[in-house]
């Protein structure tokens, strides 16, 4: 308990904003761009009816919900459901100690002319001991509620300053309402845009703001919008006891800057645990007049505002740009259409669990009016997005869990029941493989996924020696229960340095919690049992009945992850589309 | 066969001492290959999360089986004191997946003395082709195996040109 005084700061002292460049991370709370489902959308003519919006989110006089400091308040924002069940659409960062936080972190929704968004906001106070992690992974249900507000989404883009402001309120449950404070709303288009800007920025000669040791400074950079309006895009880490201060390089995309002109507020603060964090000076600059700062190894100082005489007063401490690149952060629709090859390769269960395919509750069931089965109906579907994406349309594609004619149970057989070669060409390919496999084999089991794992991580290694880029992207069609997770996640640790993405679809109706697990998308890397980690999540989960269901379209589904753990693979090795020029 | 091992180590997450985080401390990573080892600079700021960006070359003995990550952190007195070790074994560099050349982005769980977890290292290691010049660190691996010059398969040279010789016999 011996935090309960400040609460922890090295959680608050933490870069915000930017760009991350990890290996394995992926794009954060933008629940509305997808490359990839863009474009197999146009290509039939489809033309998206929405544009992206980006949230920026205030609040004020939120009540306190901490002993002896104020509240931590994060805000989490959700989409009501047409069931009126909420979505969760985005989370903003922690801010310590404040009551009237002003959050960095920007939650992205695609805003559809034609349907009634609601959007719900939920505030909370994050515990001391959450301080430290991942927003992505906290569970709301632990951390203390502070207030809801709702909205709906047409309303602020109506608004003339397209901002809002909203009274919270919520249930605590004593029968009488408290007032619970604000939140405001910025909304702004966001223009993709590829131009990303990496500066090394220090400073020296800040004034000391401490009393008894030096002052503890970090930047603050925000856009100054139309009306003057202020919207913070990135905060520094906080450098302690430094009057001269280095910071870690700052990444900024056009996105956040908006173009190289528009004006940038530079503020250099006292990091303060109390939160107040007092301005130590501040300055006016675009990014084209940081690049020149920097060419020509200029410096440009500070100022305070003072209110008294009208006159900023100049102070001695500067500001020094060491160095500034101008980075292309290409897309993955850039790398695709540049010939990068996306190949794919299917492999389907046939274990036991299916159910015998003579009965009609079978999931393999071969039913001779013609209906198809669940996974008949799972691989036309799934099928006709890989073959919009694959370009010579022959996919490898294996069976697992069937006992073949020699008698031996495989995990890794050929659907086409050849033994020169296990391609097929396109969806018709795979189903009559599958037809004619399910005369040929027997169900057997068990469930292991850790044979095609291999496989596919064989081939996708075989190409890295070849110069031609190619992606690989592995479909397993199961239904459902592994026996054998170490093994398949040893598998999957091993594959996680390759170009190799695992799409594991769920068909039937069986608990799939499993299958969260092997998809870290709560932060957890894999970890084998040799001690090494997962370089980067590789696997997506796709449940059918959810798709069946109607609450989210195949493509959607399918395609969701694919281009950011493409993009994570690809960035980390400094590789770009075929014939663009090296930076 | 000695190989080259350019070794980079990146950063590590999750440090712990006793099962805790730890804050304000300065680490510094050690790599260790046989009885050859090479320390990254203090990094003072991460706390629990450093970064080093640490490259080094090493040279390699084919009979190596693994190459073993200490992460230290210096006490006020100056001591350095030992956090975790994670062994990499050389199957995951130069084996079934990576072939020469390629540059593996690895991570591992580090153990404390007691076998506990105390967080996970982040490195990339690339096995240096056997070549006189020395390529510059961290391009695209694909990009520096497409050479100026046409190579035959395997070959890694230039093409040999050869001139037909008679014999004339007098």
């Amino acid at each position: 308990m011996g935090n309960c005084l400040t609460g922890d700061v090295a959680g608050g002292k933490q870069a915000i904003g930017g760009v991350q460049q990890r290996p394995t991370s992926t794009t954060t709370n933008n629940a509305a761009q997808n490359d990839a489902v863009d474009f197999f959308f146009r290509s039939r003519g489809q033309y998206p009816l929405f544009s992206q919006i980006e949230l920026s989110l205030s609040a004020s006089n939120l009540i306190d919900r901490d002993i002896t400091s104020k509240s931590d308040p994060m805000a989490v924002m959700y989409l009501r459901k047409k069931d009126g069940k909420l979505e969760e659409i985005g989370r903003t960062e922690v801010i310590l100690n404040s009551l009237n936080p002003n959050w960095i972190e920007k939650i992205t929704v695609s805003f559809q002319f034609e349907t009634v968004q609601t959007l719900v906001f939920h505030v909370f106070d994050v515990d001391t001991r959450y301080h430290n992690v991942p927003v992505k992974t906290l569970k709301l249900k632990e951390q203390d509620y502070l207030g809801e507000a709702t909205c709906v989404l047409s309303e602020v883009m109506t608004k003339p300053n397209r901002s809002m402001t909203l009274n919270l309120h919520g249930d605590f449950g004593a029968g009488v309402s408290r007032k619970l404070g604000t939140l405001s709303l910025q909304a702004e288009e966001t223009v993709a845009s590829k131009t990303v800007v990496e500066m090394n920025l220090r400073s020296v000669n800040l004034d000391n703001k401490d009393l008894f040791s030096k002052s503890d400074p970090f930047l603050r950079i925000s856009r100054l919008v139309e009306n003057s309006i202020v919207v913070p895009v990135c905060r520094t880490e906080v450098v302690d006891n430094n009057l001269n201060p280095i910071w870690k390089p700052v990444c900024l995309t056009m996105q956040q800057f908006g173009s190289k002109d528009t004006p940038l507020l530079i503020e250099c603060l006292d990091f303060n645990t109390s939160g107040n964090h007092e301005l130590i000076g501040r300055t006016e600059k675009s990014v084209a007049e940081l690049e020149r700062l920097c060419q020509q190894r200029e410096a440009i100082n500070f100022v305070y505002p003072s209110t008294s005489h009208g006159r900023n007063k100049v102070l001695k401490g500067q500001l020094i740009v060491d160095r500034f690149v101008e980075k292309i952060q290409y897309s993955f629709l850039d790398y695709i259409s540049s010939g990068f090859e996306l190949n794919f390769m299917v492999a389907v269960d046939f274990t036991a669990s299916n159910g015998d395919p003579r009965t009609p509750s079978s999931l393999h069931y071969n039913d001779p009016s013609g209906r198809l089965n669940s996974y008949q109906k799972a691989i036309m579907e799934v099928g006709e997005v890989i073959q919009f994406y694959d370009s010579d349309r022959r996919f490898p594609a294996w069976g697992f869990g069937g006992r073949t004619a020699d008698g031996h149970v495989s995990h890794a057989f050929n659907l086409n029941g050849a033994s020169y070669g296990d391609e097929v060409v396109g969806v018709e390919g795979i189903m009559s493989a599958y037809s004619s496999a399910l005369a040929n084999v027997a169900l057997a089991g068990p469930t292991l996924f850790s044979h095609v794992v291999d496989k596919a991580a064989h081939t996708a290694s075989q190409s890295l020696s070849q110069n031609s880029p190619k992606y690989f992207v592995l479909l397993i069609i199961t239904d459902g229960v592994l026996t054998d997770m170490a093994g398949t996640i040893d598998a999957l640790v091993r594959a996680s340095d390759l170009p190799l993405s695992v799409l594991i679809v769920g068909v039937g109706n069986t608990d799939f919690t499993q299958m969260e697990i092997l998809d870290a998308d709560k932060g957890r890397r894999l970890e084998s049992s040799t001690g090494r980690v997962a370089t980067r999540d590789i696997v997506q989960f796709v449940p059918m009945k959810e798709v069946h269901s109607g609450q989210v379209s195949v493509v959607q589904a399918l395609l969701e992850e694919l281009p950011g753990q493409f993009l994570s693979y690809v960035r980390c090795r400094n590789i770009n589309p075929v014939g663009a020029p090296a930076i | 066969m000695t190989k080259t091992l350019e070794i980079d180590i990146r950063s590590a997450e999750g440090l712990k001492i006793n099962r805790r985080l730890i804050k304000k401390k300065k680490t510094f990573a050690v790599v260790k290959i046989g009885e050859k080892s090479r320390s990254s600079d203090l990094d003072d700021s991460g706390g629990s999360n450093p970064t080093w960006n640490f490259k080094s070359e090493m040279p390699m003995k084919g009979s190596v089986q693994f190459i073993s990550i200490e992460v230290f952190y210096r006490t006020r007195c100056g001591r350095d004191k030992k956090i975790g070790e994670a062994r990499i074994p050389a199957t995951d560099f130069m084996g079934r997946y990576s072939h020469e050349g390629h540059l593996n982005f690895l991570s591992y769980r580090l153990r404390d003395e007691y076998g506990d977890k105390c967080g996970i290292v982040n490195v990339s290691i690339v096995v240096k082709p056997h070549s006189t010049e020395t390529t510059t660190m961290f391009m695209a691996s694909s990009s520096s195996s497409s050479s100026e010059t046409p190579s035959i398969d395997g070959y890694r040279g230039r093409i040999v040109t050869g001139l037909p010789v008679w014999r004339v016999t007098t």
